[in-house]
Order: structure tokens, then C-alpha cells, then sequence
């Protein structure tokens, strides 16, 4: 797997990684996997703390906040909703 | 504006490429070094749709050239990407789009990528990305500056595209083992009264 920008969130991301893509490939694809809850999100919850520390630390979460503010539209397009629902699901 | 516009084909299923592409920048591609970190910051699961929706921070390291690390006053080594992929697995789509968090208010770049099915077998990948210096000034610097991003782009696809092929074959390969394996485990679990020697004996005929 790639690694992470953070150093120290190296090994909980390995783990995570390879959960995900045993999920992805062997439940989602075949139409068995359900939302968030899979067996994956207590080892997303543990890699997403470690991250976000360093995320702060270099000032790129408020990047990623601008970004997916932009992104908005592509979210309207791909997933098929209505802008107007996207706004509701924001306020 | 500038556009680069690029588009393969890879003998694999759409399914083998789609899950794949989580790994496209794994020590397997020895190509696209220029990719130093994959960070997955959100992911779920559209309830209305089933579409899969992630959102990850993509770290490049590459130097720029001389003349443009003068304009800009920076180095331009570490620069990054936000990416948000929507795989529909009912459609047989992935569609990513990416566009860079750093030095934003100098340049804009939206790439999109798309993955999509030929046959059983082929999947299409078609890239667009759209390349615009914001920053005021000459006209003609700001056609240098998309120029080099333009030809960065072609670099950077030819050698993904390579590094990707890589990729595929080993996940191929990965997955046909653990296929194997899996297959060997159940035998041994459904068949519990058969003798270790008999197994042994009759595998290795």
C-alpha cells in the first residue's frame, strides 16, 4: 500500500487499507456491503485521529474544507442528487 | 485554459481495475514515484444510490522548473491533490475528480478520471484535466506555466499508465493465489475425516 503523509499513521493505515480493500473487492462489488458500518470503521476511526492531527499541523484541513466546498457540484452530478437536497443534508 | 486529454484501454475487468486503482500508488508502481502519500480522509456509502463515495489527499513530490520556482518564490516540491471517487457498482463506473489544494490561488487544476467497462474483459480510462494560471500579468507567462503543467501531465500519464499494468498483475496474481488458498482451506475444513496422508498423496498426483 502507499504510504501516508504522516509517518506515525503508517501502520494503523496499512491495516486499514488492506481491511478496505478485502471489503471493496470481496462484499461491496458483489452487492453485499452495507454503509459505514462494516468491519472496517474502528480501524478508519483510529487511522482518521492520528491523521487529522498532522492535517492540522500543517494548516491542510482548512484546504480540504475550501476544496470540498467547491466540490459541491461534482457531489450534485455524481450522485445523482439535487443541489437543493445537498443543501438540506448541509443545513 | 489548457486541457489535457488522454484516454487507454487495460485488459482487465472492470471490476480487477476498480479495485486495483486503490492500490495504483503502491510499491508495485515503481512509476509514479512522484506520488509520496495516499491518505484516505472520508468514505461512505450513498444510501439512496449504493454509490460508494471517497474522498482522499493525494501528496506529490516533483520538482518544477528553475524559471517557474523563480515566478513563484517557492520551491514546489510537496504539492497536493483532493481527489472525490463515486464508484457505481450498478452503473460500473468510476469517476474521479481531483483538484489541487496547494498554490490554488496561482493555478487551477481539475483533473477527471473515469473508469468504465468495454466488454467482460477491457476497461476504458479516459483522463481530462484542465490546467489554468490564475495569477495576473503576461499572457505569456501564464501559457508557460500551463504549457509545463500540460507537458508534466503527458509525463506523469505515460508513466502511469505503465506503473498501473504493474499493478494489475500483481493483484491479479495476489487474488488467484488467495483464491488458492481459500480453496485449500475450505477442502480441509468440509473434509475433516480425510487422512493428512491421503490429502498430501492425492494433491500431489
Amino acid at each position: 500500500m502507499s504510504q501516508s503523509l504522516a509517518k506515525q499513521c503508517n501502520e494503523v493505515k496499512e491495516r486499514y487499507d488492506t481491511c478496505f480493500l478485502k471489503w471493496y473487492s470481496e462484499k461491496y462489488l458483489r452487492g453485499t456491503g452495507s454503509a459505514e458500518d462494516n468491519e472496517c470503521s474502528t480501524l478508519f476511526k483510529e487511522y482518521s485521529k492520528c491523521l487529522q492531527v498532522a492535517l492540522k499541523e500543517r494548516g491542510i484541513d482548512k484546504l480540504v474544507e475550501d476544496a470540498r466546498e467547491d466540490n459541491k457540484d461534482n457531489d450534485a452530478a455524481f450522485l445523482g442528487r439535487k443541489k437543493c437536497e445537498l443543501f438540506q443534508v448541509a443545513s | 485554459m489548457k486541457v489535457f486529454s488522454n484516454a487507454e484501454t487495460f485488459d482487465y475487468s472492470w471490476e480487477e481495475v476498480s479495485t486495483a486503482n486503490w492500490r495504483k500508488y503502491c510499491p508495485w508502481n515503481d512509476k509514479s514515484t512522484h506520488v509520496v502519500a495516499v491518505d484516505t480522509l472520508s468514505r461512505e456509502v450513498d444510501a439512496a444510490t449504493g454509490i460508494l463515495r471517497t474522498e482522499r489527499l493525494i501528496t506529490c513530490q516533483q520538482s518544477a522548473p528553475e524559471w517557474l520556482k523563480k515566478i513563484m518564490g517557492v520551491s514546489m516540491e510537496e504539492s497536493q491533490m483532493l481527489e472525490t471517487s463515486y464508484v457505481d457498482p450498478a452503473h460500473k463506473t468510476v469517476t474521479m475528480v481531483s483538484a489541487n489544494l496547494t498554490w490554488n490561488n496561482l493555478i487551477s487544476v481539475q483533473e477527471t478520471v473515469v473508469y468504465k467497462p468495454l466488454n467482460e474483459h477491457q476497461t476504458q480510462f479516459t483522463q481530462d484535466a484542465k490546467i489554468t494560471a490564475l495569477c495576473g500579468g503576461w499572457q505569456r507567462i501564464k501559457n508557460s506555466i500551463e504549457d509545463t503543467l500540460v507537458k508534466r501531465f503527458r509525463e506523469n500519464a505515460a508513466k502511469g499508465k505503465e506503473g498501473f499494468e504493474a499493478v494489475l498483475e500483481m493483484s491479479r496474481r495476489v487474488f488467484a493465489e488467495e483464491r488458492e488458498r481459500e480453496k485449500m482451506m475450505m477442502i480441509m475444513e468440509q473434509a475433516p475425516n480425510i487422512r493428512r496422508a491421503e490429502f498430501a498423496e492425492g494433491m500431489s498426483v
